[in-house]
């Protein structure tokens, strides 16, 4: 019997090396590639081999099952390698053959403003399936951080950045002077009036500015006017670059779900705030634009196996937690106690 | 060589000071004077991450020079749950430690502020890098003990305090949970934000190879005890290795482009 043990343990440790060999070689490979590998057959056999092992151990070492901490950390460990396996290319083809579940595991879905849509394009593929509901984009917008940013460039390769605020200036050092922000517009516009040129805020209209006045080492100050829709023209003997920039603080997509033209669902779903419908979640993934007008291009993943995985994940949780962190800290708790009463008598 | 001729420059700067003052003064037996200095540069770390905090307006976590500030700031209180706590020795290296971790912040990464782009504007976001920063900190002051252990071969004098080989494997206990509620969060996360929790990216498969690592640790010194302590501490050395290059070689290196490029 302690032959088996320690042809187990061994067994385990040359498994858990092999995995940590492999999770480095999938690395090298770039996240595409890896996926291709690790669900491939040969590892697919090895990731059976893996959750065999786990059990093959709970069931040697009379430890793991009475020590519960133990046995919810290996049991975890199965059920996060069962569930990667059903939810994984292979499982979900195995499903389809045996169990006759047809579902669309990951695709895309490109939905133009005010129209509704129910094919995915299959990733990996020139497939293209249909969902059973459809899903109408009512209005794709993009936030951004205000202010936004004033970027100097000056030639020898230094930058400064400088938020968009009237009044906010940055002093480029003694060989270029110093840099002001006059004026912030939101719709810029240039009026011309006989030989004078007046740059004004218009109403309505989106056409944001920046006046930024140089004043230059010699004491003499130039006007520059740097837009945030067109990268403007740089002079080649201008000892300096502006660009003015937003940074893009969400992507929202305006979503309704269509079933028999009656609306049963709606979000405006965002990075990190999917649309979970008919076992679908649908994610935030790409955006653009044509002749027709704006698109959103949503992701669509089935959740096939995750309920597995995220037991698999809370019991190996509690498993160390208890294992690592509890059982010291109440074994402790009663070494204080023990002693106090000790010194008490 | 970025030096940083700013406020937040010159915290660091003084941090990294304190934190060298207390190593010289602990390894020169002036431990009281150390561990003064060890207080001192845990309070300027705490300033100048506070500071990062409300000039950045988000939890300053989002790219390698916050990372390395909050690094830095979570060494004093670990060790002194080590020490307090775990009757652990050696803090002149946690000090040493404490230094070098501030030093990427301080001369390499720049400080710009950045604001968090979209995926990152997540609950996740704090509680998954925070608590890999905590077990980073764990497992490089298991691998500075095993490093210890490894070139004296010798035994703290007090008997209150523990052997160095048991005082490693003490550490790893503590830091492995966090590694694996790290890894947890994480995967949670790139569910809600990407649509799978795993996506075969280079840093996740370094996270996954670095946490295999500790658990083949954990089963071996369970095979062998304390039979080979020079095997159980270069095991420590490794997982630490396998830490670095996941927090620094995959977020810099052009081999291992994937979704947590925006980290540096």
């Amino acid at each position: 019997m302690i032959r088996l043990k320690r042809a187990v343990l061994w067994a385990c440790l040359m498994a858990i090396a092999a995995l940590a060999v492999l999770s480095v070689y999938g690395a090298f490979l770039g996240a595409d590639r890896a996926q291709t590998f690790f669900n491939s057959v040969p590892v697919a056999v090895f990731w059976g081999a893996f959750a065999v092992l786990l059990g093959a151990g709970i069931v040697a070492f009379g430890r793991l099952l009475w020590v519960p901490s133990l046995l919810l950390m290996h049991l975890g460990c199965i059920l996060v390698v069962i569930g990667g396996m059903w939810g994984s290319q292979p499982g979900r083809d195995l499903q389809e053959r045996f169990l006759g579940t047809e579902r669309i595991a990951k695709g895309r879905m490109p939905i133009l403003e005010g129209t509704a849509e129910n094919r995915v394009a299959i990733a990996d593929s020139n497939v293209t399936k249909e969902l059973p509901f459809s899903i109408r984009l009512r209005k794709f917008r993009i936030e951004y951080y205000e202010p936004g940013d004033l970027y100097i460039y000056s030639r020898d390769g230094r930058r400064w950045k400088l938020p968009a605020e009237a009044g906010r200036s940055q002093t480029l050092g003694r060989d270029l002077g110093r840099v002001t922000i006059q004026r912030v517009f939101r719709n810029f516009r240039m009026d011309i009036s006989g030989d004078e040129r007046i740059a004004l805020d218009a109403p309505g209209g989106s056409n944001p500015a920046l006046e930024v006045a140089i004043e230059r080492p010699d004491g003499s100050t130039a006007r520059r006017y740097v837009f945030l829709q067109r990268a403007g023209h740089n002079n080649p003997s201008d000892p300096l670059a502006l660009t003015y920039s937003q940074s893009v603080r969400d992507y929202i997509s305006e979503l309704e779900v269509v079933r028999d033209n009656e609306v049963v669902a709606s979000k405006d779903i965002e990075v990190n705030h999917p649309l979970y419908y008919g076992g679908y979640h649908f994610y935030q993934h790409s955006y653009g634009q044509n002749q027709f007008g704006d698109y959103t291009i949503l992701m669509v993943v089935a959740d096939s196996g995750l309920r597995i995985v995220y037991s698999g994940y809370a019991m190996l949780m509690v498993g160390i937690v208890w294992h690592f962190w509890g059982r010291p800290l109440r074994s402790a708790l009663r070494n204080r106690r023990s002693n106090e009463r000790d010194e008490n008598r | 060589m970025a030096i940083k001729y700013t406020l937040q420059g010159l915290l660091i700067y003084l941090t990294i000071a304190a934190f060298l003052a207390a190593f010289v003064s602990t390894i020169a037996r002036r431990r009281t004077t150390g561990q003064w200095f060890f207080t001192l540069g845990f309070c300027i770390s705490l300033a100048s991450y506070v500071y990062r905090w409300i000039d950045g307006r988000h939890v300053p976590l989002q790219n390698l020079f916050e990372v390395f500030l909050c690094l830095g700031l979570v060494c004093y209180p670990i060790s002194l749950l080590a020490r307090r706590g775990l009757r652990i020795g050696g803090q002149w290296a946690d000090m040493l430690i404490a230094a070098i971790v501030l030093f990427p912040a301080g001369f390499v990464f720049h400080a710009e502020q950045q604001h968090l782009p979209p995926a990152l504007q997540s609950w996740l976001f704090v509680p998954h890098v925070a608590v890999y920063m905590l077990g980073y900190i764990f497992m490089a002051m298991a691998a500075a003990r095993a490093a210890i252990q490894l070139a004296t071969a010798s035994q703290p004098i007090s008997g209150k305090i523990l052997p160095f080989e048991q005082a490693t494997y003490e550490l790893i206990a503590l830091g492995f949970p966090l590694l694996t509620l790290g890894l947890i969060l994480g995967s949670i996360w790139g569910k809600r934000a990407w649509g799978d929790y795993w996506g075969w990216d280079p840093k996740e498969l370094w996270s996954l190879a670095s946490w295999l690592v500790y658990a083949g640790y954990f089963h071996w010194r369970y095979m062998f005890g304390k039979k080979h302590p020079r095997l159980n501490s270069l095991w420590a050395i490794a997982g630490m290795a396998v830490i670095i290059i996941t927090l620094l070689w995959v977020n810099l290196s052009r081999l291992f482009p994937g979704q947590h490029s925006y980290a540096t």
